[in-house]
């Protein structure tokens, strides 16, 4: 194996020199734990470089970032846990962060803290180490620490924790070198940390043993588990542990009512309950340890930057105005820049698929491969642009630690809702192109606003949907086209706020889920974490969502484009009857006329409709196609426009009623297939973009019969 | 214990105003939203100061064990804390 080394392994390698053999290669796993802000992502960047892989841990939605590298002759796995406070049972990941400790047993686990707020990083890092698996602390952040004229005694440190400790400055990399030096020696056996865990009190230590002494009747179970943890999750009525107890454990009903007696009799003593009696003797052991290792050697009068911006971007009455802003900067940026670079990359691929069809002969074949796959590949890449620059804007948003802000100004609005303060983002983004929106929905970290937040997006009027809106507003209501077209984009957003409302309500009832959030310090994220970032999003849309896009595009072009026109017809009017309507598609359309008749649609709009499912734009060009309008135009949008206003206008069939039950239909039903796939990739299964074809349409058709029948009865329908 | 508590002014946080400092008497709520609370900082006798608050008097800002944290005011009134002066 032949794994390419970063800079500072190139260096360890430099002055180790390559002895033995490669024969002698080692295998080491090393887990990358610690709060959020606490830099771990600039350590992980730092010692793994470009080589991460990024997936799922198994059976849960929650990333795993994951690097190899060759360090001398080890070969070493850095695995990212991610960012938590503590290691409860409440959230997803900290049961995966445990989990993957208990189960996996990394050789060691690097945890990294801030230096300058260790108290509260400490609470995590002890909660590790409380797992059984040897930790080497990283005091990161070490220059803003030291720049507040703090000295922290990191020996003295490691030896009331049992622990090694490294200096670090994860934005620079200093110390990087040092920290992997020390997890190797951890990880070989050569340097000591400590599996014990904090002392907990005189009362709480009792009840403890007593626990362990329960759980250690069962042989088998001591080796699986570090009895230590379980005895004082029994304690904390941790429902994980408690469950493992019940599944794995041979004399469950023993420890648990030994659990049970004990946590009682704590309770009644410190007239407090378990799980904050452990907590506080928690911290109180950490105050202990801090008091010793942390001195203040002068007290710097340190200029608060964070708190001088606060004063102005959480302002009460300037932190709308500031995030709007900076809304609008992200925005443009994404599609002010990126929609011509997207188009750019449109030309290329139909210039491509023209250059194919001159060069082959006709047939299914040249059609499959021009408007079938090059097509489908084009509608991939050209997404590409948005989600690039999309990333950029927000790799900066969430560095500075400016996002944990915006939820801050924006959160009363959306929680009427049943929404995030962070919701505002992929609301946001959504009007401009639903797909980067939906990518933008990782910014909540909590799954049921996430969902929710997804399911909603594409309600929003997007950058395909406008033209379309926009030319039945100029064929219709000339003479009030603005205001009817900014009306419909509000409803958008009134959709969007009562679907959420009613999901929160029905699908997704439930405990709320906290709000509490730390506002980190701002920072000034670095170039390289932030184009690392940009580069993983980026290949990770082209690997995982492109491949669905790709074959749901090519699916959908065959449904429209098969089966073929009967050649052999003498009937001199089905030739001028155009290729679509014998299409799947097509038929379809027509079959559903029927229906579509409660809400004033005829089979052109039929067809048109389901086209547009591929992507909304083409409702345009199918109308289009429908109305005879020459095919060959169609590179030339702004004709086509033109020409299909005037059709629908002079159509008896329609009115401006027909056209606004249309507009709303058109805003609401089936997201396009970029979208749903999109959504089936981040939320894991086909599941949620069914449900959204499924709860979309029949919104959409509710509404759109109600303003045409109704309409019809107030005598609008002339 | 409690007869001390007694002789201090002990309100929710919710109803102390911003750039007052306070100390936590007790969380009172249970499961997730308490352990969230006691992981961030919010344990007995912790002093802390309210910061501000969002346009709408919600959520806010407070400052606990060096850090700068945002509560809703319905996550506030869960918690007694006594008013330092």
């Amino acid at each position: 194996m032949n794994f390419p080394a970063d800079r500072v392994h190139r260096r360890l390698q430099r002055r180790h020199g390559r002895s033995g053999l490669p024969s002698g290669q080692k295998f080491y796993r090393i887990a990358l734990a610690g709060n959020p802000n606490s830099g771990k992502t600039s350590v992980f960047n730092a010692l793994t470089g470009q080589h991460q892989h990024i997936g799922n841990y198994p059976g849960v939605t929650v990333e795993k970032k994951s690097g190899i590298v060759q360090v001398d002759d080890n070969i070493v796995e850095f695995i990212d846990l991610p960012g938590t406070y503590s290691l409860s049972a409440y959230s997803l990941e900290e049961v995966v962060s445990r989990d993957f400790v208990l189960n996996e047993k990394p050789d060691v686990v690097i945890d990294i803290l801030d230096s300058t707020n260790l108290e509260r990083h400490l609470y995590l890092l002890l909660q590790f180490q409380e797992l059984g698996v040897p930790i080497v602390g990283a005091l990161n952040m070490t220059d803003e620490v030291e720049a507040k004229g703090v000295m922290i005694d990191s020996e003295q440190l490691s030896s009331i924790l049992g622990i090694p400790f490294v200096k670090t400055i994860g934005s620079t990399g200093a110390g990087i070198e040092r920290l992997l030096e020390v997890a190797l020696k951890v990880a070989e056996g050569q340097l000591s940390s400590q599996k014990r865990h904090l002392n907990y009190g005189k009362q709480v230590e009792l009840a403890h043993e007593a626990i362990i002494d329960a759980l250690m009747l069962d042989e088998s179970f001591k080796e699986r588990y570090s009895l230590h943890w379980i005895a004082i999750k029994l304690l904390e009525k941790d429902r994980d542990a408690i469950r493992k107890i019940e599944n794995e454990h041979r004399l469950a009903a023993i420890v648990l009512q030994a659990a049970k007696d004990w946590r009682e009799r704590l309770e009644k003593e410190f007239d407090e309950d378990c799980e904050v009696i452990i907590g506080e003797q928690r911290y109180a052991y950490i105050h202990g340890a801090i008091k010793e290792t942390v001195k203040i050697a002068k007290r710097r009068q340190v200029v608060d930057f964070t708190e001088s911006i606060d004063r102005i971007v959480l302002n009460r009455f300037l932190g709308i105005p500031v995030f709007l802003g900076i809304m609008f900067v992200i925005y443009q940026i994404t599609f002010k820049l990126g929609n011509p670079l997207s188009d750019g990359v449109s030309i290329v691929f139909t210039h491509l698929s023209l250059f194919l069809t001159r060069i082959l002969p006709a047939g299914p074949l040249r059609e499959l491969l021009t408007n079938g796959i090059i097509n489908g590949v084009g509608g991939v890449l050209t997404f590409l642009p948005l989600v690039v620059l999309l990333f950029l804007g927000l790799s900066f948003l969430e560095d500075t630690g400016y996002l944990a802000r915006a939820a801050f100004v924006m959160d009363k609005f959306f929680h009427i809702f049943g929404l995030h303060g962070r919701s505002f983002i992929p609301f946001m983004i959504s009007t401009g192109c639903a797909v980067p929106g939906i990518m933008s929905a990782r910014v909540l970290a909590n799954q049921k606003d996430r969902k929710v937040t997804i399911l909603v997006s594409p309600l929003m009027m997007c950058g395909a949907k406008a033209p379309v809106v926009a030319m039945l507003v100029a064929a219709f209501f000339p003479e009030h086209a603005t205001l009817i077209f900014w009306n419909i984009w509000l409803f958008g957003w009134l959709m969007a706020f009562v679907m959420a409302l009613i999901f929160k309500q029905s699908l997704f009832r439930g405990a709320q889920t906290p709000f509490v959030m730390e506002l980190p310090p701002y920072r000034l994220p670095t170039v390289k974490n932030v184009f690392i970032h940009m580069w993983e999003k980026s290949s990770e849309y082209i690997k995982k969502a492109g491949t669905v896009i790709l074959a749901a595009s090519i699916i959908v072009w065959f449904l429209l484009s098969y089966p073929k026109v009967p050649t052999r017809t003498s009937d001199l009017s089905a030739e001028n009857v155009p290729a679509i309507e014998y299409s799947f598609g097509g038929q379809l359309g027509k079959m559903a006329e029927p229906v579509l008749r409660w809400a004033g649609f005829d089979w052109k709009i039929g067809i048109s409709l389901i086209a547009g499912v591929a992507a909304k734009e083409v409702i345009i060009s199918t109308l289009g196609i429908l109305y005879g309008i020459e095919a060959q135009l169609s590179s030339d949008q702004l004709h086509v426009d033109f020409m299909v206003k005037n059709e629908i206008k002079n159509d008896q069939q329609y009115s401006p009623l027909i056209a606004i039950a249309l507009m709303v239909f058109i805003m609401i039903y089936i997201p396009c297939i970029a979208t749903l796939a999109m959504v089936k990739k981040e939320l894991g299964s086909w599941k949620w973009p069914l449900f959204q074809v499924g709860y979309t349409l029949l919104v959409a058709f509710i509404i759109a019969v109600g303003i045409y029948q109704i309409g019809g009865l107030l005598g609008l329908g002339g | 214990m409690s007869a001390e508590i007694t002789e201090c002014r002990v309100v929710q946080l919710s109803e102390i105003e911003s750039g007052k400092s306070f100390r936590v008497v007790r969380i009172n709520a249970s499961g997730e939203i308490r352990r969230r609370l006691l992981d961030i900082g919010f344990i007995k006798n912790e002093p802390g100061r309210v910061i501000r608050e969002a346009l709408l008097k919600d959520p806010i800002e407070i400052e606990i064990k060096g850090t700068k944290v945002s509560l809703r005011r319905s996550e506030a009134r869960l918690i007694d804390a006594e008013e330092l002066d």
